[in-house]
C-alpha cells in the first residue's frame, strides 16, 4: 500500500536526535543519532550536552532520512515534532527546526505528546487494524499504563510511577552492582546468569490502583547488598528484575481485564527487556490479551512515532498546531496533539 | 538583487529582520529572556507573508545563553535546509559594534551570573580579543559601553562582507564535562587522610580544617566520606552526614585542576543516593556566598535557598544555607 499522507516527524526530547519519516502507516526512515555514549561518563543524562548534540546533529539526521527514504522536502504533507514532555532545551532545538522546515516549505505542522507517539509506532504496520488497548510505556524517563481509545484524541493515563521510572531504577541499581550505564541492558545480560527467584524483593504499591513505586525495592535492593556482602550480584540483578517484570505486568494486564480491552502494547526503551518480553507473551497468552511489542529499534525514543502519530492526525483530518507553539517539560498525555 | 533573512536570538531579545541589498525592509523584535522558541516562528511568518523572497539567511552564533541561541540557530539552518539557500552566521558582538562609529567603545552582551561578555573595539576594528567581565568592572570602564542587541542592517552587512561563524559561540563553557577516564569513587580510607588534608590546604588556603578534625571526621560513625582518586591520586573528596530528619552535607572539595569536569557532581549523585536510604526528610548545605562553580550544581541538584547566615566562614563571609527535600 503505497497511501496516506507523507509525514517527517522530529524527536528531541531527552538525548536521542531523530528523525523518521512514514507514508500512512508505513515506515519509510527512522534515523537516530544518540549522545548517550557522552551522557554514559556522568552516569546519567546531562542536559546541556544533548541539546548541544540535537543542535550538532539535526541538518545530518533530517538529510540522512530523506536520503533512506528517497524523497524531498519538498513532497511531504507535513511536519510533526516532539512538543513535550521533556527536556526544554533539547525540545526547544527540534521544536525551532520543525518550524523552520514548516514555514520555509509552507506546509501544516503538528506539536505532539511524546508519550501518546510511543504508543503511536503499534499503526506503523497497516495489515493491522487499530483498535483500543491498553499500553504499558516503560522507560529511563517514564513508568505508565495508558489507556488508548483512539492514538490522536482518546487517550488517558489510569496510572503511573510516583518517584522513580522503571528505567531509572534499572539504572541505579546498575550503579549499585558496578554495571555499567544505562543499566537496562547491563541488567539484563547480567539476570541470564543468575536465579530469578534467589531473592524476594518487595513488589511496592501491589494496591489495587495502577500506579508503580520503585524507590521500596531499590532501598531493599541496597540494603539487601550492604547486609549481603558475598552475594551472587547475577542473583541479585535476576531477582530484581523479576520484581520489576512482575509488577509491570500484573497491573498492565489488569488494567486490560477492568476496562475490558483486548490488546497490550509495550513501548519504551525498557520494553526491549528479554525477561518482561518473554514473560509478556506468557501471561498475555494465558489471559487472552493480543500482545502488541514494536520492533527494538522502534521502542526507544525515535521520529518514527512523532510521524506515525501524526500522519493519523493528518488522516483524521486535525487541525494542525499554530506557529510559535509552545515546547513544554510537562504536558499531559490526554492531549496528543498540540492546539 | 539579494533579500537576507536575519535572525537573532543571542540576547534576552528575539529579533528577526529583512534586508534587500541595504535597506531595511522590515524588522519585528521583542524582549523577553524565556520566549525566543515561541516568538521566532510568529515573526518569521509576518516577514514571509510580505511575499519577498529570500535568497540568504543570517544567523547570529553568539556569544550568548545556550538555550535562546540555540532556537535561532536550530530554526535558521532548518529554513535555509528547505528553502536550499544559504546560511550565514555571524557573531552577535561584531554585528552590535557594526551600528556604531564612535573612535573607541565597548560592545557587551549578559551572560546572566553578574557577568557580560565583552569586545573592545578601536577605530572600527577589534582592538582586543573578547572576554568576560563582571558586572563591578563594566562599572569601572570609561569609554562607551553599548549593550543593544544587533540589528538587521548590521547583521546582513557581516553576511556579505565577512567570513561565516561555523560554530555556535556560547557565552560560557557548559558546567558539565565528561569525568576523565580512570577517575575512580569509593570510601576514603585511613591512608587517604594524608592526602585529602594536602588537598584541603590548598583549596581552603584561609581557613582549612586541620587534620584532628579529619580524624575525628573518620573515626565519626553516621557519616560517609568519598574520594575521588585518578592515577592513584586524590583529587577530591566528598563527605555527608546524618543528623536527625536530615543529611548535612560537610565538604566537598575537588583539586582545582580536576574542576568542571564532573566529579562534583558524579560527589553530589552519590550523596543524594546515600541521603534517600538514610531515608531522611531532606539534605542541608552551606555554602559560601558568591561560589559561582558549586551554585549552579546544587541549584541544577534541586537545592534551594533557605538561609543566608553572616560571618560564618569568618569576618564578613556569609553562608549560603541550602536545603533539597527528598520526600515527595
Ligand atoms: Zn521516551
Amino acid at each position: 500500500m503505497n497511501n496516506g499522507p507523507l509525514i517527517l516527524g522530529i524527536e528531541t526530547s531527552c538525548d536521542e536526535t531523530a528523525v523518521g519519516i512514514v507514508r500512512g502507516r508505513t515506515l519509510l526512515a527512522n534515523v537516530i543519532s544518540s549522545s548517550v555514549e557522552e551522557h554514559a561518563r556522568f552516569g546519567g543524562v546531562v542536559p546541556e550536552i544533548a541539546s548541544r548534540a540535537h543542535l550538532e546533529a539535526m541538518p545530518s539526521v533530517i538529510n540522512e532520512a530523506l536520503r533512506t527514504a528517497k524523497i524531498s522536502l519538498r513532497d511531504l504533507d507535513a511536519i510533526g515534532v516532539t512538543a513535550g514532555p521533556g527536556l526544554i532545551g533539547a525540545l526547544l532545538v527540534g521544536t525551532s527546526a520543525a518550524q523552520g522546515l514548516a514555514l520555509a516549505l509552507d506546509k501544516p505542522i503538528y506539536g505532539v505528546n511524546h508519550l501518546s507517539s510511543h504508543l503511536a509506532v503499534d499503526a506503523l504496520d497497516e495489515t493491522r487494524p487499530l483498535k483500543p488497548a491498553i499500553g504499558l510505556l516503560v522507560s529511563g524517563g517514564h513508568s505508565s499504563i495508558i489507556q488508548v481509545i483512539n492514538l490522536v484524541d482518546k487517550v488517558s493515563v489510569l496510572g503511573a510511577t510516583i518517584d522513580d521510572a522503571a528505567g531509572e531504577a534499572f539504572d541505579k541499581i546498575a550503579r549499585l552492582l558496578e554495571l555499567d550505564f544505562p543499566g537496562g541492558p547491563a541488567i539484563d545480560r547480567l539476570a541470564i546468569l543468575g536465579d530469578r527467584n534467589a531473592i524476594d524483593f518487595p513488589r511496592g504499591l501491589a494496591s489495587s490502583d495502577f500506579n508503580f513505586s520503585f524507590s521500596g525495592l531499590k532501598t531493599a535492593v541496597s540494603r539487601y547488598l550492604q547486609n549481603t556482602p558475598k552475594t551472587v550480584r547475577a542473583d541479585v540483578a535476576a531477582s530484581f528484575q523479576e520484581a520489576v517484570v512482575d509488577v509491570l505486568l500484573t497491573k498492565a494486564l489488569r488494567a486490560c481485564t477492568e476496562t475490558g480491552v483486548e490488546a497490550l502494547i509495550i513501548a519504551g526503551g525498557v520494553a526491549a527487556n528479554s525477561r518482561l518480553r518473554s514473560e509478556a507473551i506468557r501471561r498475555c497468552a494465558e489471559a487472552k490479551v493480543e500482545l502488541r511489542i514494536p520492533p527494538a529499534a522502534l521502542c526507544t525514543d525515535n521520529g518514527a512515532m512523532v510521524a506515525a502519530i501524526t500522519s493519523l492526525a493528518v488522516s483524521a483530518g486535525m487541525t494542525s498546531s499554530r506557529p510559535g507553539f509552545a515546547a513544554l517539560s510537562t504536558a499531559p498525555v490526554e492531549r496528543p496533539i498540540w492546539a | 538583487m539579494s533579500n537576507i533573512l536575519t535572525i537573532d536570538t543571542s540576547t534576552d531579545r528575539t529579533s528577526v529582520g529583512l534586508v534587500s541589498n541595504g535597506l531595511l525592509l522590515l524588522e519585528f523584535h521583542h524582549d523577553d529572556p524565556l520566549a525566543h522558541g515561541e516568538l521566532l516562528p510568529k515573526m518569521v511568518e509576518k516577514v514571509l507573508s510580505s511575499g519577498n523572497s529570500i535568497d540568504l539567511v543570517a544567523i547570529s552564533m553568539g556569544p550568548g545563553p545556550f538555550t535562546g541561541l540555540r532556537v535561532g540557530i536550530a530554526f535558521g539552518q532548518a529554513f535555509a535546509l528547505a528553502r536550499d539557500i544559504p546560511w550565514v552566521g555571524v557573531s552577535s558582538l561584531a554585528a552590535m559594534a557594526i551600528a556604531h562609529d564612535d573612535p573607541e567603545f565597548i560592545v557587551a552582551i549578559d551572560a546572566r551570573r553578574r557577568e557580560f561578555f565583552c569586545e573592545h573595539y578601536l577605530n572600527g576594528k577589534l582592538f582586543a580579543p573578547s572576554r568576560t567581565l563582571q558586572r563591578e568592572d563594566l562599572a569601572l570602564i570609561t569609554l562607551p559601553v553599548y549593550t543593544e542587541p544587533p540589528k538587521p542592517l548590521g547583521m546582513a552587512t557581516l553576511a556579505e562582507t565577512s567570513l561565516s561563524v561555523l560554530e555556535p559561540i556560547y557565552i560560557r563553557k557548559p558546567d558539565a564535562h565528561p569525568t576523565p577516564k580512570g577517575v575512580k569513587f569509593r570510601a576514603w580510607t585511613q591512608i587517604d587522610l594524608v592526602e585529602v588534608y594536602g588537598l584541603e590546604k590548598l583549596v581552603y588556603l584561609d581557613d582549612p580544617w586541620s587534620m584532628a578534625q579529619f580524624k575525628e571526621e573518620f573515626a565519626g560513625t553516621t557519616r560517609q566520606y568519598l574520594v575521588a582518586e585518578y592515577e592513584g591520586k586524590v583529587v577530591g573528596y566528598a563527605g555527608i552526614m546524618l543528623a536527625g530528619d536530615v543529611t548535612d552535607i560537610l565538604t566537598l572539595t575537588v583539586a582545582p585542576e580536576f574542576r568542571r569536569r564532573g566529579i562534583g557532581r558524579e560527589f553530589l549523585k552519590r550523596m543524594v543516593d546515600w541521603s534517600r536510604n538514610q531515608q531522611v526528610d531532606a539534605m542541608m548545605l552551606e555554602m559560601r556566598i558568591n561560589n559561582i562553580e558549586a551554585e549552579p550544581l546544587y541549584l541544577e541538584t534541586g537545592f534551594r535557598k533557605i538561609a543566608e547566615r553572616s560571618d560564618y566562614y569568618g569576618p564578613g563571609l556569609t553562608a549560603i544555607v541550602m536545603r533539597k527535600e527528598l520526600r515527595k
